[in-house]
């Protein structure tokens, strides 16, 4: 699989690849010394894999996440920090401490195959399914969710609130660019105001004007403007 | 606690003793004979004014006297001890009786009864006045080892220490030199050591000669050039005078990573680090300047880096008080300048 190493220091980007050596499986497709130029070598060669530092020159490494529409396979490499720590302990495939030792980068290589065997290789340009996961940050806090999880996305303003178990970080997109990424099939635009989770839906009622009225697991309900109503009855009965 | 009793004890049962010691001596030397009644009614006068002080004792404690205002608390302490005047005065008359020794002319003379109330008044003034003194001044001495010892515990806590983030980091670029650059790995571990070493022994002082903590920095920039590489150039410009000058131990150094932190290693391209001294007169001022922009309450709460500066700040002032200065700000061409200024300490 494809990996991108990205870090500000020449030396620690040298000593990780001395240390994958070890680990044919993975291939280095690049290196990357800042966020920017990781966002250019992300698009370019679809890495499968990132091995991530946090603290950069510019924007952060969550930065860079945040930016991305689909985050990859995530390793963070990191020296001690109580911040990123924290961070950590939601949830990431894995995170190495700097200095890294051989034993605890087989075991996070050993992590991520496990995790590429659940998720076939994505082709570049097709859309996002319940596969994929998106990388979200509220605060201090930090999560990859996978988009099987996310129920419901919300626009508000500048940005869309993100539903999963009992979270509702916010991402800064706009819903139409979303919209254009997730997969037709597994996602569908209720309304101007909302994006719902096909494989959520618990109930649908009839409602005001021609809509429809749609529960989802969970207890949230969300409305399908009429224009959509139709398009939706179609969908679902399939 | 048990001391203070037994002090309070052996000097009320001493003073009181004393003072009947000294009527009887008084009224032997005096030559109008010795009557064993009389000498008995000055041993129950003094167990009476032993008694009566004690519950005034009880009584200040319990209403808290001691935390009165100067004023009110005169006020109180000379009605008071009037009234333990006219007290015993009159408590007297009942012995007296029993005693055989009751004189109602002599008791009920206006002008006896004034003196005597007058000087059973003095007596208790007077122990007031000692009661009072021992407790303010006990008072004060614990105040005083309070502040000392809150001040010590405040030096500690605010004492700078080496950050384990710039460890580890440090540790890493030495791995991968280790293939790279052998003689250049040997001595990184050398200047990573002697950082170690110099911060466990100067962390337990309270103050570093110039030198020591210069060279801790200079190893510090050492380790820092080897992971920022070409990213992170440096300079020194040092006044020869400044070696005679002691400074709070890793005190430049923590400000000097505070600007490679936020500075340097925030810009892609990297930048200048500084350090400049002169002695002026009694004072040494240190300049550090580094690559960047000081950014106040920065939107982000980042590990530290307010509380950094407000540590040195509150370090600076504990240990020199008004002698010392401490200020940074953003110059002109993105720069951004930390000045210390210390006195001469002897």
């Amino acid at each position: 699989m494809k990996a991108l190493i990205v870090d500000d220091e020449r030396l620690a980007r040298k000593e990780l690849i001395k240390l994958l050596e070890e680990h044919p499986s993975i291939e280095i497709a690049g290196e990357a010394m800042n966020a920017d130029e990781a966002e250019k070598m992300i698009e370019e060669l679809n890495p499968d894999l990132l091995f991530l530092d946090i603290q950069m020159p510019g924007r952060t490494g969550f930065q860079l996440l945040e930016s991305l529409d689909s985050a990859p396979l995530v390793v963070f490499t990191t020296a001690y920090d109580e911040f990123a720590l924290k961070a950590f302990e939601v949830n990431a495939l894995d995170y190495l401490l700097k200095p890294i030792t051989a034993e605890r980068l087989a075991e996070a290589v050993h992590k991520i195959q496990d995790k590429e065997k659940t998720k076939s290789g994505r082709p570049r340009d097709k859309k996002l399914d319940l596969e994929d996961q998106v990388f979200v940050k509220d605060g201090e806090r930090c999560w990859f969710v996978s988009l099987a999880n996310i129920r419901l996305f919300e626009s508000d303003g500048n940005y869309i609130k993100v539903y999963f178990d009992t979270n509702r970080p916010m991402i800064h997109k706009s819903l139409n660019a979303l919209d254009e990424k997730l997969d037709e099939r597994a996602f569908f635009r209720a309304s101007r105001k909302h994006i719902i989770n096909l494989s959520w839906v618990e109930g649908i009622e009839p409602w005001f004007n021609g809509g429809l009225m749609v529960k989802l697991r969970g207890g949230d309900k969300v409305e399908v403007s009429r224009r959509q109503a139709a398009k939706f009855k179609d969908m679902m009965s399939l | 606690m048990v001391n203070k009793t037994r002090l309070y004890w052996t000097l009320q049962i001493g003073g009181w003793a004393t003072y009947a010691a000294f009527q009887i001596v008084t009224y032997v030397l005096s030559g109008s004979g010795i009557r064993t009644q009389r000498l008995l009614s000055f041993v129950i006068e003094a167990i009476l004014c032993l008694l009566i002080t004690h519950y005034y004792r009880n009584y200040i404690n319990q209403r808290k006297w001691l935390s009165m205002g100067l004023p009110k608390l005169i006020r109180y302490v000379l009605a008071a001890v009037l009234l333990m005047g006219i007290t015993t005065y009159f408590l007297r008359i009942p012995f007296s009786i029993a005693l055989g020794t009751f004189n109602p002319a002599n008791a009920f003379d206006p002008e006896k009864m004034v003196t005597g109330i007058i000087s059973y008044t003095v007596f208790f003034f007077l122990w007031s006045v000692l009661h009072f003194m021992y407790n303010y001044f006990e008072r004060y001495n614990k105040s005083l080892q309070l502040e000392a010892s809150i001040k010590e515990i405040e030096l500690s806590n605010l004492k700078s220490q080496l950050n384990p983030h710039f460890i580890f980091n440090a540790l890493n670029s030495i791995r991968a030199l280790v293939d790279e650059n052998p003689t250049k790995a040997k001595h990184a571990i050398n200047q990573l050591s002697s950082i170690l070493r110099n911060s466990l022994v100067t962390e337990k002082r309270g103050l570093t000669s110039f030198e020591d903590e210069l060279k801790l920095v200079r190893d510090y920039l050492g380790l820092e050039s080897i992971r920022f590489e070409e990213r992170l150039k440096t300079d020194f410009d040092l006044d020869p005078e400044s070696k005679d000058f002691m400074v709070p131990p890793l005190m430049i150094q923590t400000l000097v990573e505070n600007g490679i932190k936020h500075g340097i290693s925030k810009l892609t391209e990297g930048g200048l680090v500084q350090i400049k001294t002169k002695v002026e007169g009694d004072h040494l001022k240190i300049h550090i300047r580094n690559s960047g922009k000081f950014v106040v309450n920065g939107h982000k709460k980042e590990s530290g880096g307010g509380l950094g500066l407000e540590n040195t700040r509150q370090r600076l002032k504990l240990i020199y008080g008004d002698e010392a200065s401490f200020r940074i700000l953003t110059e002109k061409d993105n720069f951004v300048l930390t000045e210390i200024i210390i006195p001469h300490l002897y």
